[in-house]
């Protein structure tokens, strides 16, 4: 019986060749730039360049004074952009999932087609809008929710509506497939035992959706913690995140290795997120399958 | 349950349903309002030459405004290139990266793989940017149009790998093996068997790639110099001194490009679908 095992070995070297390739690439060009992050991040400065060290310099510095106050101002501007993207994409997802019925497809290609158009230029539009004399003026004042002339841009709140109108769209897709494949017999049961919607909703719908939560949190706060084009944007000057902070390190102090040291502490605050979140679906290994 | 009841419960989900209804429409529309706002101000008249948030009149000249702008035109000939370039690599990595996370024999290789993919999505755009920036600097490889296609493919290969991964799951294994029991070699398996089966997932995965690479303006910003300059990178540097309403003429023309493609994708997977559902 030589040739089944001789086939087995022929079989998985195709196999690695197979994994090694992406392997390869991503250890190149992702793995090993953000391990000279890393390795940066505890370097210090000197004048003109970075000379390799192990000092705790440069994190102090970003934890310190202005810069620790953006991260901070950063984590807490992410959490809540990203909660309130939830609010708002909950109600969508929601109605995606049980009330479209034949026209579901189409209904779910609205909310996605924006998403895969330039997303700059929604933003300079999205800029133009809210400007002074834009059409958000237009239609506030003809409301009558608003009197004169909108003074929107260039503050936080500019930047959070930027923030849930970018992100809108992936905070309702994992919310969609949850609450999609919440088998239809369990709304029944509750419904047949007395339970009215609202209670169906928050005792059976609700702690079932959970997982896609916890995605659509993750999906949305990440990229927010990153976010450098819509505060820039959208919040002028009053409005600098972490993603500029640290872009700024990089493309106008010169200073990398602070900078590296800022881009590590996103990193860390990304990984606190994914593990608190890891939390919130714990045991839901077997939904949806 | 009385008749009053039945009816108050009915006018109840009849009530949820409007406001669900109406929260919908409120979310597309607030979706759609940028790109249309962007379409009507492609055709705005604007003051000298600037945009200007009212719309002062109405006029065509901004479409062969946008087309006689040389700067314009190379950025968008050099973002063509790029994004062709970095769909070809990430369809070819992603499919492979998709593929070995769900078939390959080991299962810690298949678990580092998708551990690496999770990464790939989790990693903010900002911080991969300044990391090529900083590793180009420090190994002394200069920026060019090859540094930027290899620093803006890790997104894409993330998507293209997800689209092929759903694929695989839903091809039978047995398949497979019985072109292995047959005495096809694996390579031979892999390239007769399993790649046209995932040619829906390649189409669709490429333009995905396409699509996201050409509008990619986060890491391509850290990466672009003054001779290779993207489109999006561009827009962003122009706004400094207030965009020309030309820019909105050329979003428009992408627009409408992007989601013709997006629409192209869709149908081809559709179409390529549909006879294995029947059988």
């Amino acid at each position: 019986m030589t040739t089944p095992s001789r086939s087995s070995l022929s079989a998985r070297s195709a196999d690695h060749v197979v994994a090694a390739i992406p392997a390869a690439w991503l250890a190149v060009f992702f793995l090993a730039p953000l391990g000279f992050t890393v390795v940066f991040s505890f370097a210090r400065s000197v004048f003109g360049g970075v000379e390799l060290a192990f000092t705790f310099e440069n994190y102090r510095t970003a934890l310190t004074g202005f810069n620790g106050a953006t991260f901070l101002r950063t984590i807490i501007f992410a959490v809540s952009a990203s909660a309130l993207c939830l609010a708002a994409a909950y109600p969508v997802a929601y109605f995606l999932a049980r009330h479209t019925g034949r026209r579901r497809a189409i209904a779910v290609v609205l909310i996605l087609v924006p998403y895969f158009s330039s997303f700059l230029i929604r933003i300079m539009a999205l800029h133009m809008l809210m400007s002074r004399g834009g059409f958000a003026e237009t239609v506030l004042n003809a409301l009558y929710l608003h009197g004169g002339p909108l003074d929107v841009l260039d503050t936080q709140t500019a930047v959070f509506i930027g923030m849930v109108y970018a992100y809108l769209p992936i905070a309702i897709v994992p919310l969609f497939v949850v609450l999609d494949r919440i088998p239809k017999p369990l709304l029944e049961a509750s419904r047949d035992l007395g339970a009215s919607p609202l209670k169906t909703f928050v005792f059976v719908t609700l702690p079932l959706s959970r997982p896609g939560v916890a995605t659509a949190v993750l999906l949305t706060v990440v990229p927010m913690l990153g976010e450098m084009v819509i505060p820039r944007l959208l919040g002028g000057s009053k409005g600098v995140l972490m993603g500029q902070a640290i872009s700024s390190q990089f493309l106008q102090s010169q200073n990398y290795a602070l900078g590296a040291a800022m881009a590590v502490l996103v990193l860390l605050a990304v990984g606190v997120m994914v593990v608190l979140l890891a939390r919130l679906t714990k045991g839901f290994a077997e939904i949806g399958q | 349950m009385s008749a009053r009841g039945v009816m108050g419960a009915r006018w109840g989900a009849r009530g949820t349903h409007a406001a669900l209804a109406i929260w919908y429409a409120a979310a597309v529309l607030f979706l759609f309002a940028p790109i249309f706002a962007a379409i009507v101000y492609s055709f705005n008249l604007g003051v000298v030459n600037k945009q200007t948030a009212t719309i002062t009149g109405w006029t065509l000249q901004w479409y062969p405004a946008a087309w006689n702008d040389l700067s314009l035109r190379r950025s968008v000939e050099s973002s063509l290139i790029v994004a062709f370039w970095s769909a070809l690599i990430s369809v070819l990595v992603g499919a492979a990266l998709g593929y070995a996370i769900v078939r390959h024999p080991l299962a810690r290789a298949r678990a580092v793989l998708a551990a690496l993919t999770y990464i790939l999505l989790i990693v903010p755009e900002s911080v991969i940017g300044v990391s090529l920036l900083l590793f180009y600097a420090e190994t002394g490889i200069p920026l060019s149009t090859a540094t930027l296609v290899a620093g803006i493919t890790p997104m894409a290969i993330a998507v293209v790998a997800l689209i092929v991964r759903a694929r695989v799951l839903t091809l039978e294994r047995r398949v497979e093996e019985a072109a292995a029991d047959l005495g096809s070699s694996r390579a031979k398996t892999l390239w007769f068997i399993v790649l046209p089966q995932l040619a829906p997932a390649l189409a669709a995965g490429v333009i995905m790639a396409y699509t996201f690479s050409f509008d990619n303006l986060v890491v391509s910003a850290f990466l672009t110099t003054p001779q290779i300059n993207t489109l999006p990178v561009y827009l962003y540097g122009s706004l400094q001194y207030g965009p020309s309403p030309a820019v909105y003429a050329a979003a428009s023309v992408v627009f409408v490009f992007t989601l013709s493609m997006l629409g192209v994708a869709a149908l081809i997977y559709r179409l390529a679908r549909r006879p294995q559902s029947a059988d």
